[in-house]
């Protein structure tokens, strides 16, 4: 039962950080879709802040891993 | 790197002033600075702002607008090869003022008889086709000379019945509707009526939405079966004439397109130069100059000025004070390694002068990243072999990218050998390849600790060029906060060391007294928010598990597609299976360590020293090129 509750809490820290960046990636995507019709210059910039929020998904993989190994 | 600069001030008598800017414009090194340094406005004959005489106000004048009819005459000649005749532009131009209208209005006249004479063509080459079309329809008519033919295009094949009963229903019978497929696949109709009907039949086309073919004026009133040869006569004679108003316009362009090309360049030049007068300053008797060039040039230029004036025109190099600082403007030059890493440096504003120019380390340490995060031979080897080509396109954005990936691959493959990985486990399981460092699908911990100690090293070596960076601007108190944070960040990563591996030296309690003296010293330097900067600080270091995170999963992802590919038992499908899952994680490998690299560059270490938001280095004019390149 223990394990089952091991791997609910690791399914949780990476699924709800996985929830965030994709609200966070759906706004910020479609804002720079806008902003490269008008200036195509910012193509580059506008992926970079598109990886931004996959902060939050990268710690909470670490997070599930820590949790699943420690 | 950031060319050093130097300022200069250029002084010489009046009259050779254009000379002078004239020189400065073929160099293309000189930038203007519009302000003139305080200590050049000392003394009795103070300099003021050069202003246009009369004179040289008419000049400029002339040359825009015969610069604007040149423009629009050459906008209307087509381009048509001639060979290159040497000119002298100036003492032509008044011949070209008096030519150009004349030009222009002939010129005008010929394109806007083409341009009708073309679209007529057009609109007989549609009639025709559609007539072309109905032409055996017709043939099957009574000829009857009280006949009305209406030709119409039907939008839909389904309207066509809809059609026939609408009509039936109007005119009770009194029309016939033939119906056929034109050349490009339109259906046309043809309608047969009494004359008399033609009226209520146009009027029941308009209701039911059948647009009727018009005809050109003056075909309407012939008999049907002589239209088709009128219309192709007009046709004819229509193409005869625009072919004869293009020919007389490219003889005008064999003739004059060459000696108007060129006045226009000198034109531009000239007025390039009398714009740039809005940044010289004048005495009665001097012109004074002031701008940057970098400091590599001055020798060049002292030396032009010398042979070209005989030391008229002296130059002299200035001290850049302080205060100037944040207006010299920046140019970035970097080593043949370094330059095709600018594709990345150019995505931020510029950096301030006395700031840093972020290639050379997004150069160094791009690549590691990418490799840590990808870290496997496979991958690398198809990465290398991909780009490798792309680097030979020279100084464009594929050639960059080419030579930057293919450094980047490279990486991968040494990061790959040290993991023990090719395609993912295919390595161990075929070739007995064993990781000379870490197994980084085994050894999870292990990776995150390695990604975490090469952002702490990154975070403090970018501390570390900030606290020198402030020094450097005498701005003390924000270089000793810098210092106080790179020594409380690395006092408890230091702590953190302790934890993991337990060590004299690394016993917590001195440690955390350090900590705890530099608490005070962070506060007095940055201000009560400086422990917020301190948590920032350490949360730049902890997103560097990213390195771990992406890394894994790549591997992961490789696993799984030998996996996938050996579960189905047939060699070829397997293989097929493993291929495709590892183009596509190869595509997410190329992608993903790029992007995130760049962040780690971006957001977490540029942030700690990077001081943005400098001023272009905008050279006047730019080297003239030279006849063969011309010709070329």
């Amino acid at each position: 039962m223990e394990k089952v509750w091991i791997a609910f809490a690791a399914a949780l820290a990476v699924g709800l950080p996985a929830i965030a960046t994709a609200w966070a990636q759906s706004r910020i995507g479609a804002a720079g879709a806008g902003t490269i019709a008008e200036k195509p210059e910012l193509t580059g910039t506008i992926i970079i802040l598109v990886a931004i929020p996959e902060t939050m998904v990268i710690l909470g993989f670490v997070v599930a891993a820590m949790i699943l190994l420690l | 790197m950031i060319t050093r600069m130097a300022k200069i001030e250029l002084v010489g008598p009046k009259d050779d002033l254009m000379a002078a800017l004239d020189l400065l414009h073929s160099r293309g090194i000189f930038q203007f600075e519009p302000q003139l340094p305080t200590e050049s406005v000392a003394g009795v004959d103070r300099p003021h702002m050069l202003v246009l005489d009369q004179e040289g106000l008419r000049e400029r004048l002339f040359f825009e607008k015969l610069r604007e009819r040149i423009i629009a005459l050459l906008n209307l000649l087509p381009d048509v090869a001639v060979p290159a005749l040497p000119l002298q532009p100036l003492p032509v131009m008044d011949l070209l003022d008096e030519l150009v209208d004349g030009h222009l209005a002939e010129a005008r006249r010929l394109d806007g008889q083409a341009r009708t004479l073309r679209h007529e063509e057009e609109q007989l080459a549609r009639t025709l086709l559609f007539w072309n079309t109905l032409e055996p329809l017709w043939a099957e008519l009574p000829s009857e000379a009280n006949l009305e033919l209406i030709g119409v295009t039907i939008l839909h094949a389904n309207q066509l019945p809809l059609l026939e009963a609408a009509l039936h229903r109007r005119l009770a019978g009194r029309c016939q509707l033939s119906s056929t497929q034109a050349a490009d696949g339109t259906l046309v109709g043809l309608i047969a009526c009494d004359r008399e009907m033609a009226g209520p039949l146009r009027a029941a086309l308009t209701s039911e939405q059948v647009p009727e073919m018009p005809l050109p004026p003056g075909f309407a009133e012939l008999p049907a079966t002589r239209r088709v040869a009128a219309l192709r006569a007009r046709m004819d004679s229509c193409r005869s004439d625009r072919l004869a108003a293009e020919n007389t316009l490219a003889e005008l362009s064999r003739s004059w397109r060459n000696i108007y090309q060129q006045a226009r360049e000198w034109l531009d030049e000239r007025l390039e130069l009398y714009a740039a007068t809005v940044a010289i300053y004048a005495t009665r008797q001097c012109f004074i100059l002031h701008g940057w060039l970098a400091e590599s040039e001055t020798i060049g230029l002292r030396q032009a000025l010398s042979e070209a004036f005989a030391g008229r025109v002296v130059l002299a190099e200035l001290d850049i004070l302080e205060d100037e600082l944040e207006r010299v403007p920046v140019q970035l030059a970097n080593p043949a390694y370094f330059a095709p890493f600018e594709i990345f440096s150019r995505l931020l504003p510029l950096p301030r002068y006395t700031s840093y120019d972020p290639t050379p380390f997004i150069g160094i340490f791009f690549p590691v990243f990418f490799g840590l995060m990808l870290g496997d031979i496979g991958y690398g080897a198809v990465l290398f072999a991909i780009a490798a080509p792309m680097a030979r396109c020279g100084r464009g954005v594929a050639g960059d990218l080419g030579k930057v990936f293919g450094i980047a691959a490279l990486y991968a493959m040494i990061f790959g050998i040290f993991f023990g990985e090719l395609f993912g486990d295919l390595g161990r399981r075929w070739l007995q390849l064993h990781p000379l460092w870490l197994e980084r699908s085994a050894a999870m911990l292990p990776t995150m600790l390695l990604a975490l100690t090469v952002g702490s090293a990154h975070i403090l070596f970018g501390l570390l060029l900030g606290a020198w960076s402030e020094l450097r601007r005498h701005r003390g108190r924000e270089a000793l906060l810098r210092l106080a944070l790179l020594l409380t960040v690395l006092l408890l990563v230091l702590v953190a060391l302790g934890r993991i591996f337990p060590a004299p030296w690394l016993a917590t309690g001195p440690l955390l007294t350090g900590v705890a003296i530099l608490l005070p010293v962070l506060i007095i330097a940055g201000g009560l928010l400086a422990p917020l900067e301190l948590l920032k600080t350490l949360g730049n270091v902890i997103s560097y598990v990213r390195i771990m995170a992406i890394g894994i999963s790549s591997v992961l992802l490789a696993v799984v597609a030998n996996q996938l590919g050996g579960a189905v038992g047939n060699l070829l499908i397997g293989i097929l299976i493993a291929g495709i899952l590892h183009a596509f994680n190869l595509l997410l490998g190329v992608f993903a360590p790029s992007v995130h690299a760049l962040r780690l560059h971006y957001v977490e270490f540029f942030s700690k020293f990077l001081d943005l938001g400098g001023r272009r280095f905008e050279p006047f004019g730019k080297p003239r090129p030279t006849p063969q390149e011309r010709r070329r």
